[in-house]
């Protein structure tokens, strides 16, 4: 098999540094129009050496599978959104392939496009969850009080470390696969499928992978098969790689939602219960439908207790192109609706959110909408009295309602809010779609009593790498220099899931644990060298039939709280923030550094959501503007965040954390901007012409 | 046209057009990976070099700009006492970066020391937003510049009291 280079720890390099010799570059030819039929495709006079690459050409089948969704390689007959792949240039010198994609004519007959999705037609609907826990209607028919908001979170790009890519090479009777990828057996299975060979025929090799934001979980499988095509039909190693601006227009993007929460409240002033109505856009084909609408689901009645519960979700799929995942897989999404629902509510009781949200917040034994019962003690109440005092949130909230109520105008200042959240985020959280079984780490410790780990999850972290690197030296009693991480290429390491959900940590680690007692267990006993494989197993699967949803929401869950302090610019009504807390409790933290390092990029990212990312896809695509204008905040004008990690448990195991800035910090920060603005808003960003309310009161 | 220039403390020459970009050169032609062109419009951060001691972002550079001047890449920083005190102040501060924009990191941080030998938080972070990426927090990276800053400074002193 034909080597790449690798690094010190025997990783391919990144993609861009990755070359052979005689390699040929790849280039997309993309369809013009939103909806319509493909009649013809029509290149310019090749020249020599150059070859046009159609969906007939594909030896195998026309499609890649992604938790049952079928994306087509290449759109054969229709074009389901603007920029979808439709044929391929090949050919030796990227820019002549380039320019000739470009000059590539794609005939096609156009329909209108279909883009609307909070209202959609039945033909639209790709997946549909329906959860009925107690009696709702009743509940709601005795209710006190009730109260009703649409919440809707935009697209957002990924912004990943590397544009997507893939390189392809034949050596003897196999194909190396070189791209960066959360999942190496995804991208096997699927080029398996479009060269019509066996799994085994095809290695993935893994690249760098740096930060993913979810943005690689299958769209790699996609690219890879390109680059798999051409090199079969060319007989020379291809590759494609995206350009920034191609990747910004054309690679998936955050799922849009909207979420419809009404909630009651009983004569006690507790949430009696919650409908939820839930809408996903996952544009063309919904590669990660069942998937996100699942997770946003299951997290709609948030962190808080309810009795009584309906959920009734969409997929809906538009002529937008293919959305999915972003820093997790749709949970933040419905956190945000649950806590701005939440914050309404403990405004209109007139109390301290802080007080209000910790009466109604999950305890043990609280029923969660699996319609089991939560088995360990949230740790809630010492989060939020962490916070407040780390904050001065107490004050602060009621001296901001005073101000905000006495101002007379611009002179008085600029207006202040603060704001609180909750979440959690599962451990050994689930894909729902997830077969048990399937999901295997190796360990073996050799004869010179070293260890090595096979997985391949390996693309993970560094720091990621060293916590089962400190699971395996801890359990065998071996120093950890003599702990190694085999590469994760799918010839060497066995599947190991995808890297997402914090699974590195909350799957793998424990993977890597069983695996390590299994050998401790026979290490006097046996000879060596030994090996241990371990399987994932889901205690019990999520699964949604006959209006219920049943199964194992988490094992445990981490538990985490924020606050957000705004101030809007008097002038600009700009919404500044000026301080952000957050507290986890993670469980079992092996680096403190790097978990603080961890909830303090996550909360960056989380407050650039709030702030300026956002994407509006209002035809259809990605615009060439909004690649120009989009970028992350700039790490000056970034708040200071104060992380606090609390440990409650006796015997902690560890969990994910990663996803909690997500989930707690822009509610928070709504909240905040609300009480600054005195109006509530349901949306992020909140930009300064959404608060014109206020500038004309003013 | 030929165009020389001094390259990681050698004299190099090259054959280049008038629109050739010094990022496409350096890897290309001289086989210096560090240096990635990813935006190519100079915002990444993932192309710098230092120009003269100075940052520039070599994927809007044209070749025939750096004649006769000064480049360092990564890769000939990497053979320098700064570049071993930037490495072991990020390690301290349990700085992890993603890395793809190290190098950008490393060679903003020593410009910045270079012009400022204990620079504050808000010069840090104003540096850094050249370098814009999702893998480092901000707090973090300013404890990483800052032990930087302190161990060249360690350096620099016992250098001048030997």
């Amino acid at each position: 098999m034909m080597e790449a280079e690798r690094d010190a720890e025997g990783f391919s390099l990144s993609l861009t540094d990755i070359s052979f010799e005689g390699m040929l570059h790849i280039s997309t030819v993309r369809s013009p129009v939103a909806r319509g039929r493909i009649r013809s495709v029509t290149p310019p006079r090749l020249p020599a050496g150059y070859r046009l690459i159609l969906p007939s050409d594909i030896p195998g089948k026309n499609h890649i599978l992604s938790f049952g969704a079928e994306v087509p390689i290449l759109a054969a007959e229709r074009a389901s959104y603007r920029g979808e792949p439709v044929a391929l240039v090949v050919g030796a010198n990227p820019l002549v392939a380039a320019e000739l994609a470009r000059s590539t004519v794609v005939d096609c007959e156009e329909e209108e496009a279909v883009l609307s999705w909070e209202s959609f037609s039945s033909e639209q609907v790709l997946s549909k969850r329906i959860a009925v826990m107690g009696d709702p209607d009743l509940a709601f028919s005795i209710a006190e009080e009730t109260i009703e908001g649409t919440y809707r979170s935009g697209a957002s790009e990924h912004l990943y470390s590397e544009p997507q890519g893939s390189v392809a090479s034949f050596d003897y009777d196999k194909l190396g696969v070189w791209c960066a990828t959360q999942w190496p057996y995804h991208v096997r299975d699927s080029v398996a499928i479009a060269l019509g060979c066996k799994n085994e025929e095809v290695v993935v090799r893994p690249t760098r992978l740096g930060v993913h934001m979810d943005g690689k979980l299958w769209y790699p499988s996609l690219l890879s098969c390109h680059a798999a095509i051409a090199a079969y039909l060319v007989r020379k190693p291809s590759r494609i790689f995206l350009t920034r601006e191609e990747d910004f227009l054309y690679s998936p993007k955050r799922a849009r939602s909207s979420i419809t929460l009404r909630a009651a409240l009983d004569s006690t002033g507790r949430i009696s219960a919650v409908d939820a109505r839930v809408a996903v856009n996952v544009g063309a084909y919904g590669p990660l439908a069942e998937e996100t609408l699942s997770q946003i689901c299951l997290a709609a009645p948030g962190a808080y207790a309810c009795p009584n519960l309906r959920v009734e979700g969409y997929a809906v799929t538009t002529n937008d192109p293919p959305m999915g995942a972003f820093g997790g897989l749709g949970a933040s999404q419905a956190f945000f609706a649950a806590e701005a629902t939440a914050a309404l509510l403990a405004q209109e009781s007139g109390e301290d959110p802080i007080d209000w949200k910790s009466r109604n917040v999950l305890r043990k034994g609280s029923l969660l909408i699996t319609g089991e019962a939560l088995k360990d003690e949230p740790p809630y109440e010492a989060i939020a009295l962490r916070l407040a005092a780390a904050s001065d949130f107490h004050r602060k909230y009621a001296c901001y309602e005073l101000v905000r109520k006495r101002r007379s105008g611009r002179a008085d200042g600029p207006l202040r809010g603060i704001g609180f959240a909750f979440a959690y985020q599962g451990a050994g959280s689930f894909l729902t779609g997830d077969s048990p079984n399937s999901y295997t780490v190796e360990v073996s410790l050799e004869k010179d009593l070293t260890i090595t780990i096979r997985t391949s999850a390996a693309a993970c972290k560094p720091s990621v790498r060293a916590i089962w690197k400190r699971t395996a030296a801890l359990l065998l009693d071996i120093p950890i220099d003599s702990v190694a991480v085999a590469p994760p290429d799918t010839d060497k390491a066995p599947n190991s899931g995808p890297v997402t959900l914090s699974r590195g940590v909350t799957v793998v680690n424990r993977l890597v644990e069983k695996a390590c007692e299994n050998i401790q267990k026979r290490r006097f006993r046996d000879p060596l060298p030994l090996t241990a494989k371990s399987v994932y197993r889901v205690p019990k699967p999520i699964r949604w039939e006959n209006g219920r949803v049943e199964g194992s929401l988490f094992e445990t869950a981490s538990w985490g709280g924020a606050i957000v302090e705004v101030e809007l610019d008097p002038w600009t009504l700009e919404p500044i923030p000026l301080s952000v807390w957050i507290c986890v409790d993670g469980g079992l933290i092996v680096s403190r550094s790097h978990a603080e390092s961890a909830l303090r990029s996550g909360s960056a990212d989380a407050i650039g959501l709030c702030v300026r990312e956002r994407l509006d896809i209002a035809s259809g695509a990605v615009t060439e503007e909004d690649y120009l204008s989009y970028g992350l905040m700039s790490p000056a004008d970034l708040p200071p965040i104060h992380v606090e990690l609390c440990e409650t448990e006796k015997r902690p195991k560890s969990k994910g954390i990663g996803e909690l800035p997500f989930d707690t910090i822009p509610p928070a920060f709504l909240a905040a901007v609300s009480q600054a603005a005195g109006t509530p808003f349901r949306e992020l960003p909140v930009r300064p012409e959404d608060l014109s309310v206020v500038a004309e009161e003013a | 046209m030929t165009i020389s220039f001094i390259l990681n403390g050698e004299d190099v020459s090259l054959n280049a057009r008038s629109y050739d970009r010094l990022a496409d050169a350096l890897r290309e032609h001289f086989g210096l990976l560090g240096v990635k062109a990813d935006c190519r419009r100079g915002v990444c951060g993932k192309c710098l070099i230092l120009l003269d001691g100075r940052l520039a972002p070599s994927c809007l550079l044209p070749v025939f700009r750096v004649r006769g001047r000064e480049v360092i890449t990564i890769e000939g920083f990497s053979q320098t006492d700064e570049f071993a005190d930037i490495m072991k102040g990020f390690a301290e501060a349990g700085l992890e970066t993603c890395g793809f924009c190290d190098s950008g990191k490393i060679l903003a941080t020593a410009a910045l020391l270079e012009r400022q030998a204990r620079p504050s938080a808000r010069e840090i972070l104003e540096e850094m937003a050249s370098v814009p990426c999702r893998c480092t927090d901000p707090e973090t990276m300013v404890k990483g510049v800052q032990a930087a800053a302190e161990l060249k400074a360690r350096r620099h002193y016992r250098r001048a009291s030997q």
